[in-house]
């Protein structure tokens, strides 16, 4: 633990101290600031319900979160590699397996910072009605595991793709992968194997499951079997970064 | 005997048989329905974010007892053009219940809560099954229109949309600035060690 913490403390700085770690944070402001005016400016938006509202905002979130991951987790290695500092980074005494750890923490950390961003938001357009609250509690769990499903995997394509561009190719292409069934209408998504793409897909069963809670006032038991499953991804990707960063090449 | 007779005789017994079902048909008293059921729209104007209750009643009628008798609250739009059913789901309704048994005579009084969440008009109905009919009880249908209200307010949002992007943007530049004069910032142990021949 003392030896992952310097390395966790690299990667949350250059959430503050990096310019680039600033740009995100004021481009996902700006983000949820431009859907927020554009809830309150447009006549049939400003009518809707705070709790679909609340559900839209949330979604969005969960949208810049899962691009987060996919770029941070993207970078993690291959940055490195790209800018030569993971040669000395290697030098440390610190395994394959600590520094992704610590990256992991390092993107996780940013989806923390992005959550606390998005909390006046969801606070500004639903605490006038229902289920703000669970929201909130539902909004953290799910998209730390998104976080976690897609980060996780990035950050091992990075480990051993020699260039930056081609892992966030790879990474971009699994979102938008994910990202597809999602805007399928909902009658295409009734039939039987609409219904399983639905909950294998965790993009899908973030956005059910937030759908589930904030419009539909629905408790934890009917939301169990998405967030096994989630979980389970979860597990599944730890896993896997653990068996490809066991030896990372500079 | 002529065929054109026989021929002519058929149709007039057929046209017979026709007047004379379509007679006792009509003359014949329908079976009333054993149960009937009423829904009543809550008092007072309604408007988007309230949970008004529909108060809906089932009356066993015949005198047998009901059993197995399943109750359910039909939502429809009745936007002129846009007619269409509504997913009582999203306006968290109770869909429906099952009643086990309800005696002869016997009343089954019910408040069907739903959250108003769009405006607009709509007709709301319900029907009972009884697994011994084959044919669904409706009650009449209840109209009954949503007024809209602005649920964001831009009292709200526009302070948050707008400061905190600028928060930020003060924040990493105080950072910046803070960074910037700790670096520019002359050690003092520097000072102390130039100062004392660089023996501390």
């Amino acid at each position: 633990m003392n030896l992952l913490r310097p390395l966790i403390g690299k990667e949350i700085q250059e959430d503050f101290r990096s310019a680039r770690g600033a740009f995100f944070l004021v481009v996902a402001a700006l983000v949820l600031s431009v859907f927020a005016v554009l809830l309150v400016s447009n006549t049939e938006l400003s009518l809707l319900d705070n709790a679909q509202a609340v559900y839209l905002m949330a979604g969005l979130v969960i949208a810049l979160a899962a691009l987060v991951a996919v770029l941070r987790g993207s970078e993690g290695f291959a940055g490195e590699r790209e800018r030569e500092t993971l040669e000395t980074l290697l030098l440390t005494p610190a395994t394959g397996h600590r520094l992704a750890w610590a990256k992991l923490l390092g993107i996780l950390f940013s989806w923390l910072i992005l959550f606390i961003l998005a909390i006046p938001y969801l606070w500004a357009v639903g605490s006038a009605g229902q289920n703000l609250l669970p929201a909130l509690w539902y909004l953290f769990i799910t998209g730390t595991l998104i976080v976690l499903i897609l980060g996780g995997p990035a950050l091992a394509f990075s480990a051993r793709m020699k260039s930056f561009k081609g892992v966030l190719s790879l990474g971009l292409t699994l979102l938008l992968l994910l990202g597809s069934p999602v805007v399928l209408g909902p009658s295409l998504r009734q039939s039987a194997v609409g219904r399983i793409l639905d909950l294998a897909n965790p993009l899908a069963g973030t956005l059910n499951t937030l759908d589930s809670v904030i419009i539909d006032s629905q408790g934890v038991a009917l939301q169990l079997v998405r967030l096994t499953i989630m979980i389970a991804y979860s597990l599944a990707v730890l896993w896997f970064l653990k068996a490809v960063t066991r030896r990372i090449e500079p | 005997m002529n065929p054109k007779i026989w021929h002519n005789l058929w149709l007039v017994l057929a046209a017979l048989a026709l007047v004379l079902g379509l007679g006792a048909a009509l003359a014949w008293p329908a079976e009333p329905p054993a149960l009937r059921v009423t829904l009543q729209p809550p008092v007072g104007p309604l408007k988007m974010g309230d949970t008004p209750n529909f108060l809906g009643a089932v009356t066993n009628l015949s005198p047998q007892p009901a059993q197995g008798l399943v109750v359910y609250l039909s939502l429809v739009s009745l936007a002129p053009g846009h007619e269409h059913p509504v997913d009582l789901e999203d306006w968290s309704a109770q869909k429906a219940v099952r009643l086990d048994r309800l005696n002869p005579g016997a009343t089954d009084f019910r408040n069907w809560g739903m959250r108003l969440i769009q405006a607009g008009k709509y007709g709301v109905a319900l029907t009972v099954v009884d697994p011994r009919e084959n044919r669904p009880i409706v009650s009449d249908l209840v109209p009954f229109e949503v007024q809209s209200k602005v649920t964001l307010l831009s009292s709200r949002v526009l302070p948050v949309a707008l400061g905190e992007p600028l928060l930020i943007l003060i924040f990493f530049a105080g950072l910046r600035f803070f960074y910037a004069g700790r670096k520019c910032r002359p050690n003092h142990n520097d000072e102390r060690l130039d100062s004392n021949g660089g023996h501390i």
